[in-house]
Order: structure tokens, then C-alpha cells, then sequence
């Protein structure tokens, strides 16, 4: 507990000192738990998902960073590796290839990079992944582009 | 059958939150959240069965294991009894290698009080700090690794006011929040090695898995709970210097001068502990 708690104010100092550095992702901890984090994450060029904004929730366990953090979207997304109603997300860092190496910063990163590049063998969203898997990559982007729109932009007027 | 169904907290924790929404809280909710309790749940039922690592036991308690197995088995053990007195079980979660070491390297210091081996190993440690950084690693993500093995290191030193006894040192290399640590240290001083060297591991990596060495130390040498295999003993031993023997406790026999134990020594590159005091570890059937 003492060791997470430690761990987490570097990285939070840490975050605070690197703000400009990764203009994408903006984390934030919640003020008045170290265990409970929120980032705002880009979403990255040439993918359905520009333009787009989208918030992830992080809850960090005790054993932190022995143990990953568990993260998942809060804003709406159309992805192969993200389950459309809970946000949980489907990726091996935050599941058993998890190590201490990884930050809360880094996993912001490979889940941008997840984003530009989903895995549809493993979905968790399967409309998406089939979507995907059988070649129909434009009725894919409109999909994951609309919901992009309806959730993860400011709305219009 | 009853109470079998009676510890499933996971399950009346969802009853007692069930919401329609979900919530930031509602971490229950989630399918992989119930298979990373399960996993806790039967690595609780191996805690039972095995402390990270075991107490002394004579080689007989092993043969009594296998009295109605293999005689080469049998015969290896009685082999093993000439030249060892005892020994201990470890844990088989994957991380059994590293703990092994973890606790023989530091009995070792406890026993033979080496302060040169001491300095010799924190240059090396020293060493491993510059790797990693070379390597692009955040201090902070294994300083306090870093930290706490040399506060054991430190400590089987006598004659400095946190020096333990043995009793101190087993019941530490049972305690998570110590042991864990110390293994992740390894995990690091593993791959940081690896990695420095990528050249020279690689052709050894290929033959393992498809893996590229970046991916190597990310999926089989960082994580938690992936055991090692040569790769790792080499890297481990060559970049804190210090020789391990691996004793093979097989089924194989060689052909006619009677029976033999096969062991693997593993010397480090360069310098290393003098007169080759190896740590010894016993493999036994596929585990460590």
C-alpha cells in the first residue's frame, strides 16, 4: 500500500513535469484519491477516431505496479478491442504481459496505439471485429467515425 | 457443495452493486476482472500448499516422493544425497527461478559474511541502474526494486544495525511485499541484460520463440509469474556475476559408467565470484 502510494507520486510529479511533452494524453489524478486516475486521450490521425477526444478511467489496485491498473473507456467507442457497453478493454499489458516497466503515461500510449491498430482476431466488440475480419473496412471506419461524432466531440450548436 | 459456493466475494459483491448504468466503480461487472480473481483464488490455494520458499528438507522426503516412480529418479536422488544435505521447495508460480536464486545468493552472504563479494556485486548492480537508463527506462520504475534488494543485500551483513539472522531472512523471502521485489529486481537486471546484449541473445531467443528480443523482455522476462529458461539464467548470471549450476533432476541416463546427475553451469562473462561458490538450483520436471 505504502510502496503504490509512492510509486503513484512519481508518477504524478513525473506527469506533471512531462505535461507538454505528449500533447495527446492529458492524465489527471483525482484529488483526493491517489488510487483514481482520469486521461484524456487523442484520438490519432488517419484513423476514424480524429478529431475525437476520449476519456479513460483508471482504478489502481494496492499491489500497484506489481499488479496492472484497471483501465477502461468511459467515452463511447467503436472498436474490435473495446466492449461497446462497459469500455473495458482488451489488451495484453493490462492483463498478464503486465510489468512495472509500464506507467500509467505508457499504457495511455498503447491504448492510443490500439486504437490505430486493433487486433479483430480477439474482440471484444464483435460487430466491430467481424466488421474487420470480413474485409468491410469502409463500413467499419463510418461506424467507429459516427460514434467518434456522437461521443467524443463537442456537439454543434 | 455448500461451501464451495460460500467464498465467492466477487459473486456477491455484483449482487450487491448490480446497477442498470455502469459506473466507474462497478469494476465487478467485468468478465476479465472474474478471471483475474479466479487466478488470485487458486494462487491462494497453492499458498497453501507451498511458501514462496520451504523449509529444509532432507533428500529422502524427494525420494519418498517418487518410491513408486522412476528408479533412475531414485537413483539420481540417492546421487544428489552425496553432495547435498537438504533442500527446499519453492513455490512453482512461475517466478521459482528467480526466488530460488534470490534466497541461496543471499544465504550465501549470510553465511560466509564476503564483504568483498558485497562491493563486487552492488558495482555490478551499479552497472545494471546504467543499463537500464541507456536503455530508456524512467528511474522511477525500478529504483524501488533497485532499493529494496540492496537493503537486503545490506542486511546479511552482520555488524550493521539492520543485520538479520536466518530466520529473518526466510521469513522475508516469504513475505509478498519483500519477495515479489526482489523478483521483479531480477526481472529487470534480467531483461536490462538481455537487452544491452540483444546481439548475442538474439539466435538464443529465436530458437525459443518467434519473438523479436524487445518483445522476448516484454512478454516472457518483465512480467510477473514467466518462467525462465536458459536466456534468463545467462543474462541473470552474467550481468550481477554471479555462477549458477542448474542440476537436472531427469529422467535420462546415460549409457553404461552407472547413474549421474546432468547439470548445467552457468559462469558468468566477465569477473564473478571467485573459487566458483555456484548457487545451486534443482530443476525437477519442467519446474524450477
Amino acid at each position: 500500500m505504502q510502496a503504490s502510494r509512492a510509486r503513484l507520486f512519481k508518477e504524478y510529479k513525473e506527469v506533471q513535469r512531462e505535461k507538454t511533452a505528449d500533447p495527446d494524453i492529458q492524465l489527471a489524478c483525482d484529488d483526493s484519491n491517489i488510487f483514481k486516475w482520469t486521461a484524456l486521450i487523442k484520438g490519432p490521425s488517419e484513423t476514424p477516431y480524429e478529431g475525437g477526444v476520449f476519456q479513460l478511467a483508471f482504478a489502481v489496485p494496492e499491489q500497484y505496479p506489481l499488479q496492472p491498473p484497471q483501465v477502461r473507456f468511459l467515452t463511447k467507442i467503436f472498436h474490435p478491442n473495446v466492449h461497446f457497453k462497459t469500455g473495458e478493454i482488451c489488451l495484453d499489458i493490462l492483463k498478464n504481459a503486465w510489468s512495472p516497466a509500464w506507467t500509467l503515461q505508457s499504457v495511455c500510449r498503447a491504448i492510443i496505439a490500439l486504437m490505430a491498430h486493433p487486433e479483430p482476431d480477439s474482440p471484444l466488440n464483435c460487430d466491430s471485429g467481424n466488421l474487420l475480419r470480413s474485409g468491410d473496412i469502409r463500413g467499419f471506419q463510418s461506424m467507429a467515425k459516427m460514434y467518434t461524432r456522437l461521443a467524443a466531440m463537442p456537439k454543434k450548436g | 457443495m455448500q461451501n464451495k459456493d460460500g467464498p465467492r466475494a466477487g459473486g456477491d459483491l455484483e449482487a450487491a452493486t448490480s446497477n442498470p448504468t455502469p459506473d466507474f466503480d462497478d469494476w465487478a461487472k467485468f468478465g476479465d476482472d472474474d478471471i483475474m480473481q479466479q487466478q488470485t483464488a487458486i494462487r491462494a490455494e497453492e499458498a497453501e500448499k507451498t511458501p514462496f520458499v520451504g523449509d529444509k528438507e532432507p533428500l529422502s522426503s524427494l525420494a519418498a516422493e517418487y518410491q513408486s516412480g522412476s528408479p533412475i529418479l531414485l537413483e539420481k536422488i540417492k546421487v544428489l544425497g552425496e553432495k547435498y544435505a537438504a533442500i527446499r521447495r519453492t513455490r512453482g508460480d512461475g517466478n521459482c527461478f528467480f526466488r530460488s536464486f534470490m534466497f541461496s545468493y543471499l544465504e550465501h552472504i549470510l553465511e560466509s559474511q564476503d564483504q568483498a563479494e558485497v562491493d563486487r556485486a552492488k558495482s555490478n548492480v551499479e552497472q545494471c541502474r546504467k543499463t537500464l537508463q541507456s536503455l530508456g527506462y524512467a528511474d522511477f520504475t525500478f529504483e524501488d526494486f533497485f532499493a529494496l534488494f540492496l537493503e537486503q543485500l545490506e542486511s546479511v551483513l552482520q555488524g550493521n544495525g539492520t543485520s538479520i539472522s536466518q530466520e529473518e531472512l526466510l521469513l522475508r523471502s516469504r513475505d509478498q511485499s519483500i519477495s515479489d521485489y526482489v523478483v521483479m529486481f531480477f526481472r529487470f537486471v534480467t531483461s536490462g541484460e538481455i537487452r544491452k546484449r540483444s546481439e548475442f541473445f538474439e539466435p538464443f531467443i529465436m530458437g525459443l520463440t518467434n519473438a523479436t528480443v524487445e518483445q522476448f523482455c516484454k512478454s516472457s522476462v518483465e512480467p510477473m509469474g514467466e518462467e525462465s529458461d536458459h536466456v534468463h539464467i545467462t543474462a541473470l548470471s552474467d550481468a550481477l556475476g554471479v555462477p549458477i549450476r542448474v542440476v537436472y533432476l531427469d529422467r535420462s541416463s546415460c549409457d553404461s559408467a552407472g547413474v549421474s546427475v546432468n547439470h548445467h553451469d552457468f559462469i558468468p562473462a566477465v569477473g564473478g565470484l571467485p573459487n566458483a561458490s555456484v548457487m545451486v538450483v534443482v530443476r525437477i520436471c519442467g519446474c524450477l
